[in-house]
């Protein structure tokens, strides 16, 4: 409290200082006046290169006012003064200035300067791109405006070069994993740091910002563009800038799409047939194991009965005796997965005159997801608003209300929906006579499958017999004050605020429905969870021009707190299905965590020099401090520099006359950026709950659970960046190649300590990590005609991820859920581990003459003995793969032709596998399960050897062969699988309708289009999508009020697929008109 | 002009700066919200109160029906075996069956988690002795803590001495460069350690009765773990001379009937009997055993909602009993009745607890676990003494023919057969039977003429490589792995 007092005052002091002084500074040009100069009245039309009219135009007297914006023909008309200078300019396009003179002007604005003089938002403030010394991708809107996803990052997936934005599970409003530059971090996060309109923003969810509502995404990723966000730098920073309208004619824009979505790659699973016939022999083949001498596989169930765990050794009789009773089955994906529509609806107003500027928006989405039930709605309004209120004071607000509510189920991978559902055996059907959906309703005909081990999880009885609301709220302003006492001087002020509130709601109806594996009673989940974080911050910008020499500082200071608060109840024993909230139900209880509260703060103090020399020279530095309560009491500030420079060489004398190279900067920049993502109260030894009972009373205990560590401070990434940027004839071609290097230190690791110290591990900054990469990105106009172009967006990227150091003694950190996941020196983050299988033996002979594990038989696989002991054993496995990519790239390309535009991307990743945890239940025998189609190919005996790569099913492995059963389901590389694929990513098409169409109405322009997002994977991989992750990188900071640290760190098992959600085709029409 | 603009604005920068550097201690100093922290505690009485509670709420690991005592006491020797099937996370089915089989790799991962659990309660006993040192409280109630904490921790000293030999003697809360120094101590030394804590224990802990509430340690529970503890060491002297003391304080008895001994009422719980008792409460909200749960059957699904396979009772400790000792069928199930069909398996009825209510998947059972009583004493003090009138008290209680009168079997014709015999009988499946083998190196001919692969070396489990490999000053391993 005492802190948040003291910034108010300390904010309310800055600005009534600004006011003060105010009145003498507007009373300064009067006391420069002089005798009003002759106004003149000019006129003319602005056009492009290529003749075409520019509407919207805005023209301003140089230094001073907007005084015109020209019309749909691009005609304009002012009056200014004699000798001043008009500016026209527009976004995207470059700024063209002539001195005042009458009669007509053709003023013809060049969209291919827009290279080096389109500004660029970089932290703290803008440059010309001219002037960028480090590495920055600036998307503007036209790039994403047609897209059809609720959250923009989703829109540029595939298209910057090394930003790796993926979306691991295709729900709507799931949020894709953003890695900028490669993975630096094991145990803080790897989520770059988002800043919208100014307020920085962790973990972030994107989808709180309507797309149509921004302006630019610009994304900082060297070390020396992000070193001014300092311990926050060092995952990369994504700036978001809304729009603001412009000074003219308020323009409305109307925009309707319809979508429809549908599941168009499957995956391939056995139907009734080809599953009975797996069962039969997998339950034979486990009979047999038990007791080779004595059993028989043409023995009957009254035999079968008679032995300890009988349920995995019976048949049931319908199976042998008439299988063709069931047909082809149940295709669960059919039962679970629909054709979805969605509706989105978007008004926006936006305008203003010389002094004001504003937009008016609201937004509202209304999605069906392609699963049964499922849904993601949104509405979001937003008003952004700037004022100038004098010549020297500016003040602005920008507030947007964001709400959406949505069903989502199938985005946990194991025990989800989607996972279970494939696993369903396919012999069931979606109703059974009674119109219950599963074989555990004891009326139905179909309980006679209790005795013999089915499977059947009946997709409704997790969607359907159960409620499931999340709704969540976000509300996120930002107020402003600038203040301009001379022209070259801006003191800014700001206050944010931003405002979460969720609530989650889950009731599963007793019974199921008996579709569900068990019969359970009722259960109901309540959660709250609210987020407030403000930031105030204030800012000094000094920007001033001395013959050839242009210098520009900023020094700022900058406080932000955050406080979240979260509840969960967990509730049983409800009388009956017809009250479905918490307070109905006989039993409450609330987890052991999960409830609670936490804080973070942040001071902050930074500033930037830049200087150019010739317009043609540029050094940037940057120094920022942060202070947070997050770091140990040792180590509370942190100091994060950085240099960058660049040589624009095609401004040199010596290269005036070539005629190829019209552009060619080089840029070359160092910074240190740290990364803050670790947890609140990492420092702090905590205390927890435990509980003894004192005879017949519970009383309450107080343990010690983590070890205090008052050294705990940000990971450290010192990155260096060299780049260059080529443009050649006429801009035609445009090539930015970048290469870097970064070493991050002191990274934050759980390492194990000895148990006797009363843990097994403590957070320690110790690792070191590395990573390098090339990004390469190529546009070219491969024809630019009066009415016909056609351009190329291509780029590639490549990162090599290293562990240096790990812990005192390097050990791995090896990691065993349903798959090894070890990070080692000298090793990218997390390969996987397992034997290598050399496909299956086909008879006793190839047993006999190889190295072999205890009880190896013809249709079991074959495990190499990697390390040539002779010995099959756990010292065979190694490692077998990586989920990072050896390369990465997209194309784009784009045919305009008149009001005609078609692009067409491909999106490729390459060099990568996959650790497929499914395979566990759907690749081999697992309990019943129903597997892949391509495990029908199994080994059947010497003559049927399958497809020499699928070993024979076991229903069990009795007693005596649990030896040769840990080694054929063991982690292996028939678990993983090569991720590479292609993809056609997004095909638009859309067509401006013709001015004489729409003159009569009161539309002014009117555009349909088409758009069609991920329209086939080129891909081997048996699951549902190569991108799927179940994991995503999460952060060990976020939600979660024990400070203590988690045991699995986040993003090490990014790559492993565990039944994710499908990534849908998406067609979308729709039709945008401004009035 | 200027100039009045720059001095406002340089006001305005130093008032933000000051306002900064007045501001920022108390801004970033964030203590946790939802988290005590231990910079708070561990200053009035009352933390202490949930820093022995808490150091008592440890027995749950240690004793815990799948815990280390029950792995090594029970499954490693002849009395049980293991029948589950599920591969349960890192500690697999293969692991725990090396316990029955002798065949436990150095990176077993239950001897790694036995190793931690037991140093990871030891830590949370050694911090109330560390902070509670310096703290302003009357010496009275701190000489109370200190002997209940020195009792747990020769307990726990006890109980690693005899799995893994010698030792990290930790006797502090130790961090950094001073735990990768440390070494194994020889186990002479930890026994003097445990020896020195139990005596200081005895002299200040309170008689039963007169403890701060039922369930901590009184100073008959020291003497008994004395008297077990200078047993092990061979020092039969010393044992009888502090079992005697047990005896004739006469603080404690048998119970006349075996059956009241056991069962899911407060009346089965701190009796007479019963010299340490570690403390459950059934009810789904409480912390509640789950012994009745894991030691029946894998998955039956009908005695109990799943079942654990744990501690599968053996014919051959079944057969073991004499024809009349009713102990049997107080202490065992044959098996059980599923959809009208007996299955036929042998397991625990000790802790049985029929009416226990769910907390999911669990029974949560209101039974006790005593970690000592008043029969184990009896049969120690024969031991200690040669004289059979105690173990006859034993076998007096359930009817049976005494030692040395005509109807007692052949088949135990010494004393010490006897009394190995009647602890098997008594004291089955209460974690007991391993160390007594092993307390009377009896370990490897017993446990070889029943065919299983025990080798002398095979007495002490490995040190996990894990801990081997984090501080290579542990070395050298254990002989014979």
């Amino acid at each position: 409290m005492k802190l948040n007092a003291c910034l108010v005052t300390s904010l309310l002091l800055s600005q009534i200082l600004l006011f003060s002084s105010r009145d003498a500074l507007i009373a300064q040009p009067a006391a420069n006046s002089q005798a009003p100069k002759k106004q003149i009245k000019v006129a003319g039309k602005v056009t492009d290169t290529k003749g075409a009219p520019l509407a919207g135009v805005s023209v301003q007297v140089k230094g001073g006012k907007v005084v015109a914006v020209t019309s749909d023909d691009g005609s304009f008309a002012a009056a200014a003064e004699e000798g001043n200078i008009l500016q026209f300019s527009s976004q995207g396009y470059g700024i063209y200035e002539s001195p005042v003179k009458d009669g007509g002007y053709l003023v013809k604005l060049d969209i291919d300067s827009k290279s080096l003089d389109d500004v660029i938002v970089v932290g703290y403030g803008t440059q010309k791109k001219r002037a960028v010394t480090g590495s920055v991708a600036s998307v503007g809107y036209d790039q994403f405006k047609d897209r059809a996803y609720s959250n923009v990052a989703q829109s540029l997936e595939g298209a910057i070069a090394g930003v790796n934005i993926s979306s691991s599970q295709g729900a709507p409003g799931f949020g894709p994993t953003i890695k900028i530059r490669g993975t630096s971090s094991i145990t803080a996060g790897t989520t770059p740091l988002f800043v919208v309109d100014g307020v920085a923003l962790e973990n972030f969810d994107l989808n709180q910002i309507n797309p149509q509502d921004i302006q630019s995404v610009d994304i900082l990723k060297d070390a020396a563009s992000s070193a001014i966000y300092g311990s926050r730098g060092a995952n990369g920073v994504i700036i978001i800038t809304t729009r603001l309208g412009k000074a003219g004619k308020a323009m409305v824009n109307v925009t309707y799409e319809h979508g429809i979505s549908k599941v168009n790659r499957k995956v391939d699973m056995m139907d009734a047939q080809q599953w009975i016939k797996y069962y039969i022999d997998a339950r034979n083949n486990a009979w047999v194991l038990l007791d080779p001498v004595n059993n028989k596989a043409s023995d009957d169930n009254t035999k079968r009965s008679t032995v300890s765990g009988a349920k995995n050794y019976m048949i049931p009789p319908d199976f042998i005796s008439n299988p063709g009773q069931f047909g082809k089955g149940s295709d669960w994906q059919d039962v679970m997965f629909k054709t979805a529509h969605s509706n989105n609806m978007m008004v926006s107003m936006s305008g203003g005159t010389d002094r004001t500027n504003y937009l008016f928006s609201v937004g509202y989405l209304d999605q069906d997801a392609v699963l049964m039930n499922n849904f993601y709605k949104r509405l979001s309004i937003r008003t952004n608003i700037r004022q100038k209120i004098s010549e020297k004071v500016t003040a602005g607000l920008n507030l947007a209300l964001t709400g959406t509510h949505d069903r989502t189920d199938g985005t946990t991978g194991k025990s989800d929906v989607v996972s279970l559902g494939i696993q369903s055996d396919p012999i069931f059907p979606e109703y059974n006579e009674n119109g219950n959906i599963g074989f555990l309703d004891p009326n139905s005909a179909w309980s006679r499958f209790q005795t013999y081990g089915v499977q059947l999880w009946n997709p409704h009885s997790l969607v359907t017999y159960a409620d499931k609301l999340n709704k969540n709220m976000n509300t996120l302003a930002n107020g402003y004050l600038e203040y301009k006492p001379i022209n070259e001087l801006t003191i800014r002020g700001s206050l944010s605020g931003n405002l979460t509130n969720n609530a989650y709601n889950w009731y599963w109806v007793s019974g199921q429905g008996y579709g569900y594996s068990s019969v359970l009673p009722a259960q109901a989940t309540a959660r709250n969870l609210s987020a407030f974080n403000w930031q105030a911050e204030a800012t000094a910008a000094y920007d001033k021009t001395f013959g050839d020499h242009k210098i520009g500082v900023i020094i700022g200071y900058s406080a932000q707190k955050q406080r979240f608060d979260s509840s969960t109840i967990n509730a049983a024993s409800f009388p009956n299905d017809l009250v479905r909230t918490v307070n109905a139900a006989g039993v409450v209880t609330k987890p052991a965590a999960g409830n609670g509260a936490g804080e973070w703060s942040l001071l902050s103090m930074l500033g930037r020099v830049s200087y150019g020399y010739k317009n043609k020279y540029f050094l940037n530095a940057t120094l920022r401090r942060d202070g947070s309560s997050r770091f140990g009491a040792n180590t509370q500030w942190g100091t994060f520099p950085s240099v960058s420079g660049a040589w624009l060489i095609s401004d040199e004398g010596f290269m005036q006359n070539s005629k190829a190279i019209t552009n060619l900067k080089l840029r070359v920049s160092y910074g240190q950026t740290g990364n803050n993502l670790i947890p609140n109260y990492g420092s702090v030894s905590l205390l927890s709950g435990s509980r003894y009972v004192n005879g017949s009373n519970v009383v309450n205990g107080l343990r010690p659970i983590s070890i205090a560590n008052p050294n705990l401070k940000w990971e450290k990434t010192d990155q260096y960046n060299i780049g260059i940027d080529v443009a050649l004839f006429k801009n035609r071609v445009n090539i930015t190649a970048d290469a870097y290097k970064s070493l991050t230190k002191d990274m934050l690791l759980n390492v194990p300590v000895p148990a006797y110290t009363g843990f097994t591990s403590q957070l320690t900054n110790i690792g070191e990590m590395e990573n390098k990469g090339i990004e390469l990105t190529i546009s070219t106009k491969n024809l630019v005609k009066k009415s016909f172009n056609w351009s190329t967006d291509f780029n590639i990227s490549l990162n090599r991820n290293k562990v240096l150091q790990l812990g005192p003694n390097n050990t791995p950190i090896d990691i065993d859920e349903w798959g090894r996941f070890v990070t080692e020196v000298g090793q990218p983050v997390s390969n996987y581990y397992g034997y290598k299988f050399n496909g299956v033996y086909n008879n006793q002979a190839q047993v006999d003459n190889s190295v072999h594990y205890l009880g190896a038989a013809p249709g079991d696989p074959i495990i190499q003995d990697l390390n040539g002991d002779k010995v099959i054993s756990t010292k065979d496995m190694t490692i077998l793969g990586n989920s990072q990519p050896d390369f990465t790239a997209g194309i784009t390309n784009t045919v305009s032709y008149k009001g005609f535009e078609f692009s067409f991307m491909l999106q490729g990743i390459f060099g990568y596998e996959i650790w497929n945890q499914q395979t566990r239940f759907s690749k081999f025998w697992n309990d019943s399960r129903n597997s892949y189609a391509s495990s029908a190919n199994y080994w059947k005996s010497e003559q049927e050897p399958g497809d020499g790569k699928t070993f024979k099913p076991y229903a069990t492995f009795p007693s005596t062969a649990l030896g040769k059963g840990a080694f054929i389901t063991g982690y292996s590389d028939y678990w993983m699988e090569d991720g590479s694929f292609v993809r056609i990513k997004n095909v638009r098409l859309s067509y401006v309708i013709p001015q004489a169409l729409v003159k009569k109405t009161p539309v002014k322009n009117a555009r349909i289009y088409m758009n069609a997002e991920n329209l086939h994977v080129f891909s081997k991989y048996v699951g549902f999508d190569p991108q799927n992750s179940t994991y995503s990188v999460g952060t060990s900071s976020s939600p979660g009020a024990n400070g203590g640290a988690s045991t699995t760190p986040p993003g090490l098992m990014l790559g492993a697929d565990y039944g994710s959600y499908p990534i849908p085709f998406m067609l979308t029409v729709g039709i945008k008109c401004d009035f | 002009m200027m100039k009045h603009l720059n001095i406002k604005t340089l006001a305005l920068a130093g008032f933000l700066v000051l306002a900064a550097a007045g501001c920022k201690k108390s801004f970033l100093e964030l203590a946790p919200v939802s988290n005590a922290n231990v910079n708070a505690v561990f200053k009035t009485k009352q933390d202490f109160e949930l820093s022995v509670n808490n150091a008592y709420s440890t027995l749950y690991t240690i004793y815990a029906p799948k815990g280390s005592m029950s792995f090594v006491g029970e499954l490693m020797s002849d009395n049980v075996t293991v029948s589950t099937l599920a591969i349960s996370g890192a500690f697999t089915i293969v692991d725990q069956q090396a316990f029955r089989d002798y065949s436990i790799a150095t990176n077993n991962t239950g001897v790694y988690i036995f190793w931690v659990d037991h140093f990871t309660s030891l830590y949370q006993v050694n911090i109330v002795l560390d902070k509670i040192a310096g703290a302003d409280l009357e010496d009275s109630y701190k000489k109370g803590v200190v002997a209940e904490m020195k009792f747990l921790r020769a307990l726990y000293y006890f109980n690693l001495v005899r799995m893994f030999g010698d030792l990290p003697l930790v006797t502090t809360p130790i961090v950094g460069e001073e735990a990768y120094a440390m070494k194994r101590s020889p186990k002479e030394e930890v026994y003097k350690l445990i020896v020195s804590d139990l005596k200081e224990a005895a002299a200040d802990l309170a008689e039963v009765g007169a403890e701060p509430a039922k369930g901590r340690a009184t100073k008959g529970a020291a003497k008994s773990l004395l008297g077990k503890v200078y047993l092990t060491m061979g020092d039969k002297a010393n044992a009888a001379t502090v079992l005697k003391e047990v005896v004739e304080s006469n603080k404690y008895d048998l119970l006349p009937d075996f059956q009241s001994l056991w069962g899911n009422t407060s009346a089965n719980k701190n009796t007479k009997e019963s010299i340490f008792e570690i403390q459950y409460l059934g009810g789904a909200a409480n912390p509640y055993s789950q012994y009745w749960s894991a030691f029946a059957p894998f998955e039956n699904f009908a005695i109990t909602k799943y079942g654990g396979g744990m501690n599968m009772v053996t014919d051959d400790l079944f057969n073991e009993y004499e024809a009349t000792d009713t102990r049997k069928d107080i202490s065992f199930y044959t098996g059980y009745t599923k959809n009208g069909t007996f299955v036929p398996i042998k397991f625990n009825k000790k802790w049985v607890d029929l009416t226990a209510p769910l907390d999911g998947g669990a029974e949560a059972c209101n039974n006790n676990f005593m970690v000592l009583r008043y029969a184990d004493v009896l049969l120690m003090l024969s031991e200690a003494t040669g004289d059979a009138q105690y173990l006859n008290k034993v076998r007096a209680r359930v009817g049976l023919p005494l030692f040395g009168t005509a109807g007692y079997p052949s088949a135990y014709p010494t004393l010490d057969l006897a009394i190995e015999h009647e602890r098997r009988m008594e004291l089955a499946l209460e974690f007991h039977r391993w160390f007594d083998l092993k307390r009377t190196n009896r370990a490897v001919p017993v446990l070889m003429a029943k065919g299983k692969p025990v080798t002398e070396a095979k007495l002490l489990l490995p040190v996990p490589q894990f801990a081997l490999n984090q501080n290579p000053n542990l070395q050298p391993q254990n002989p014979g792995y």
